[in-house]
């Protein structure tokens, strides 16, 4: 009963201090409905020397989607949305789709990286202790550390950081595998086009 | 001689007595319903496998929390969480354990290679190196995801899959540490919790149903919550404080009406402490024997047994109505003079309960084998003991010489003309009801279960697309490795109704432990594919990436079966029964018995494999028995008339007709007010004929006599209240025993005396 006591003020302290310091990051950050941008990831996979580059676009739309183009070194697409997953490749024929209408781990999954693209450190809150500080006049950068149990098993944590948008996004797989995603020419238009907003529909 | 007898008797008493004691402490009682299930002779493997479906959920309680969006439902399960937790629930969590399934994927993890699903198969086999290539490049390029390998291990990401086929086995899934599911216009959480107590113990009050109520009042506070709970220590519960309610109604019903009964003919004491002790000494000795010979009794023989007081009495009511107004000393001949009559009628009571056994209804035998024993008990309490305690003087009261008197205004049955037209018309009922008789042979009269349970463990089904226990394919082979063979062709089969929507999915145990010649065959399928998907990927990244080693060997089912994935499946494996092993394939989301004849189809030609639908087979057995009971009464009329002729003579007729024309009367009212014939009418009815005949023998033992017409006249009425009391029983099957008996008995009691000899006669 003490341990538990013991634990419920740890936990209401560092709400307080946490809940200052998102109040902060979210009055720094846009809320655009729709951002896109360039990326550039760089991921460490077991089995391999060199980080694994790859470089290409991306959409985020409020609500809808995710489009994830990846132009180098190979092209392909992957369209995230509140119904399915489906990835694509332009040449080989190599494509995978799954439907979240029959697992709700991929809505799940979607809701987050919703919150991650966007900086909804609101909603993140609720299945990481974020930890964290605010850099210089308009910048932030937070480290998430899973507290959902099915989030723990996919990730030891996260490192995110930015200003008006997030500009970088570190993701520590339980695996040991690694990826840093950063995020240039952030612009909330224009808005999506015709085939964009037909595939964020699917 | 007497006072020896008296002796013997009390020694076995108190032995009985202190049986009795230490059955009460241990309470061996039952309250499964399905202990009451026959055993199917022809197929002992099918009972086996019911019984094992059924022991491995004995304790658990299955709930669904649901609210009309996930924060408040979240919030219902809480509020139904901590209100099972109250102190005196006898609960515990059953904790969805993710340690488990952490364990399980450890524990596949070697064999990964070789678990694929019939889709991923079919792709394996098609797909060319360009695109097993592309596939692997994009898993690997692809940010983050759900993956359980390092990418080397499962380069085309394949393992997900297979495990997402397992789990959707069932409708659950994960969501905020919660298992959750979506249905029916609400968001649910699925809760499981177990009964820390046996849910055959005696004597818990009611105390999950009242923790699960508790839970339920929680739940309906928050707008829109809804509380669906099932198990079956709740159905345990329900049966048992549903029979305490019935003995004590039947049992103290009756017990007070014949005490009461005694107390109006003799006016006296003795009697009716006498007549109480042997009723007490026969249910006491019932028991004691019932349970020595099964292991466990059931509380459906208590609420029958009950109804024992109604018979048993009969031999105390000859005794003192023989030996009203005699003197004390003339008490032993008395017993001698009654001894023939009260032994006949004992041997055809006995003899009728018995034949009640013969069903292959475990419930049934203890029930006969309660009832015969009660009797017997009863009998030697009778025979034993009152000579010796019944010490003083016993007047004949007023109300004893009315009842003796009203034989003689009681109507003859003559061969004279006047009661032809009566006779026809007598036939004329029994012939229209006859005809309109209709027979059911339903599963459901055995039930007597609470229809909001009933409603709830429908509704859990639905929402949770649980498999059906009633419903499956039994599996059978010469070893292991032949019964998962055997499961491959029957699940394309079924695979092909699932397209159809014939039902929504199946759990058979070879999609957990494939057998081994297929797991050869995906091992390397998988290493073809996937070699290439490597060193596509090698080409593209320039680096030099390899597959994981597996394990060398299969995954044997003896490995399987003692390790941490085994449990999700295990209850469907029946390993060996006799020489050959078993498994059960179970089905999900059958809607309607429409479809079954379609599922029935799917075993056709399929070598070892068993279409079992429980709920049509035991009907089928149920309808067996009925017909087979039907003509043991037939043959058991002959019986007891061969049996009456050899004492009775040309004058037989006379105890045998009236019973005869009882039964086919009973039969005539369910014809005629539309009530069917199922098996248990028949057994009320085999039973009317081992007690139906006991007027008709004391009438003609003891012809012209008053005194055994006042005995006949309080059986039959005590009688007819017991079972008459029966008839109000919850439980459909006692139901209609009852009735059977009730009606029975009335028309029997009416007409034995019409049958009586005529005045001056006599047998000898």
């Amino acid at each position: 009963m003490k341990r538990l006591l013991a634990l419920a003020c740890v936990l209401l302290c560092t709400t307080a201090s946490a809940s200052e310091l998102l109040t902060g990051v979210r009055s720094r950050l846009a809320d655009p409905s729709i951002l896109r941008g360039q990326f550039e990831q760089k991921k460490t996979v077991a089995g391999f020397k060199k980080p694994l580059l790859s470089r290409g676009e991306f959409l985020l739309s409020r609500g809808k989607g995710l489009l994830w183009d990846t132009r180098a070194p190979f092209a392909s697409t992957l369209t995230l949305t509140r119904k399915s997953l489906s990835a694509e490749q332009k040449t080989g024929g190599a494509a995978y789709h799954l439907d979240a209408s029959r697992e709700p781990a991929l809505a799940a999954m979607n809701e987050f990286l919703f919150a991650l693209l966007s900086g909804d450190v609101g909603s993140l809150s609720t299945r990481f202790r974020i930890e964290g500080e605010l850099v210089g006049a308009d910048g932030w950068r937070l480290t998430l550390t899973p507290t959902d149990e099915g989030l723990a098993r996919v990730f030891r944590g996260i490192r995110l950081e930015g200003d008006r948008f997030v500009r970088q996004v570190q993701l520590e797989e339980t695996s040991g595998d690694s990826s840093l995603i950063q995020f240039t020419q952030l612009a909330q238009t224009p808005p999506p086009s015709a085939t964009e907003t037909e595939r964020l529909g699917k | 001689m007497g006072n020896r007898l008296a002796i013997v008797w009390a020694l076995l008493v108190l032995a009985v007595g202190v049986h009795q004691v230490r059955f009460w402490r241990s309470a061996r009682l039952e309250t499964d319903i399905l202990a009451l299930l026959p055993e199917d002779e022809q197929a002992p493997e099918v009972g086996a496998a019911t019984r094992k479906l059924a022991d491995e959920s004995g304790r658990q309680l299955v709930l669904l929390v649901g609210a009309p969006d996930w924060e408040s439902a979240q919030r219902a399960a809480e509020a139904a969480t901590e209100a099972l937790s109250k102190a005196g629930a006898p609960l515990e969590p059953a904790r969805v354990d993710a340690t488990a399934l952490d364990a399980a994927v450890e524990f596949y993890r070697p064999y990964r290679d070789r678990l694929l699903t019939p889709a991923q198969r079919a792709w394996l086999a098609r797909a060319t190196s360009e695109e097993l290539g592309g596939t692997a490049l994009m898993k690997l390029y692809q940010p983050a995801g759900p993956r359980l390998t390092d990418w080397s291990d499962d380069p085309l990401g394949l393992w997900p899959d297979w495990w997402a086929a397992r789990a959707a086995e069932n409708e659950a899934r994960p969501r905020d540490g919660r298992l959750w599911l979506s249905g029916e216009g609400r968001e649910w959480v699925l809760l499981t919790w177990q009964s820390q107590v046996s849910a055959f113990a005696l004597g818990d009050d009611a105390k999950v149903t009242a923790a699960v109520e508790r839970a339920r009042a929680a739940v309906a506070a928050i707008p829109g919550g809804r509380l669906v709970a099932a198990g079956v220590p709740l159905y345990a519960e329900a049966a048992a404080s549903q029979a305490s309610r019935e003995i004590s109604t039947i049992g103290l019903g009756s017990l007070v009406a014949v005490l009461l009964l005694v107390w109006l003919t003799f006016r006296s004491l003795r009697p009716i402490v006498l007549v109480g002790v042997s009723l007490m000494i026969g249910c006491a000795v019932a028991l004691s024997v019932t349970a020595l010979l099964f292991d466990r009794v059931h509380l459906l023989t208590l609420v029958f047994g009950a109804s024992l007081v109604g018979v048993a009495e009969d031999y105390g009511f000859h005794y003192f109505a023989a030996r009203q107004g005699k003197p004390a000393a003339e008490r032993g001949r008395v017993m001698r003079f009654l001894l023939p009559g009260m032994l006949l009628a004992l041997l055809t009571s006995v003899v009728a309960y018995l034949a009640l056994g013969l069903a292959p209804f475990p419930g049934l035998r203890q029930m006969a084998v309660f009832a015969a024993a009660g009797l017997v008990g009863a009998f030697l309490t009778v025979l034993c003991w009152f000579p010796t305690f019944d010490l003083g003087d016993l007047p004949v009261t007023a109300f004893a010489e009315r009842v003796s008197a009203s034989l003689l205004r009681w109507p003859r049955i003559t061969s004279e003309k006047r009661w032809w037209p009566a006779m026809a018309g007598l036939l004329v009922v029994i012939a229209g009801g006859l005809w309109r008789l209709e027979t059911r042979d339903d599963i459901r009269q055995l039930q007597g279960a609470p229809a909001n349970l009933l409603e709830d463990q429908r509704e859990l089904g639905r929402l949770l697309g649980l498999p059906s226990p009633a419903q499956l394919f039994l599996v059978e082979g010469g070893d292991e490795e032949q019964v998962l063979q055997r499961e491959v062709p029957l699940k394309q089969r079924l695979d092909a109704l699932v397209a159809d929507g014939v039902l929504t999915g199946y759990r058979a145990v070879s999609d957990w432990l494939p057998p081994a010649s297929q797991q050869r065959a995906d091992a390397e399928l998988s290493a073809r594919a996937e070699q290439q998907a490597v060193a596509a990927v090698a080409a593209a990244t320039g680096e030099e990436p390899s597959r994981a080693r597996f394990a060398n060997d299969v995954l044997t089912p003896a490995r399987f079966l003692s390790s941490p994935a085994a449990p999700a499946i295990r209850q469907q494996w029946l390993g060996p029964l006799g020489s050959k092993q078993y498994s059960v394939l179970m089905l999900r989301g059958l809607e309607g018995p429409a479809v079954l004849a379609r599922l029935a189809e799917a075993a056709h030609g399929l070598e070892g494999v068993r279409w079992v639908d429980k709920t049509e087979e035991i009907s089928r057995l149920m309808g067996r028995y009925r017909r087979l009971m039907g003509g043991l009464i037939v043959a058991g009329y002959l019986a007891v008339l061969v049996m009456l002729l050899a004492r009775f003579k040309r004058e037989a007729w006379r105890a045998w007709v009236p019973s005869a024309l009882g039964t086919l009367l009973t039969l005539a009212f369910f014809g005629w007010v539309g009530e069917p014939l199922q098996l248990f009418t028949v057994l009320g009815l085999l039973l009317l004929l081992g007690m139906g005949v006991d007027y008709g023998i004391f009438l003609l033992e003891h012809p012209g006599d008053g005194s055994a017409w006042v005995a006949v006249a309080l059986a039959g009425v005590s009688t007819l209240l017991s079972f008459g009391l029966l008839g109000l029983s919850a439980t459909p099957a006692l139901r209609t025993f009852g009735l059977a008996m009730l009606l029975g008995e009335v028309a029997i009691w009416i007409l034995t005396p019409c049958f009586r000899m005529p005045p001056g006669k006599d047998i000898t």
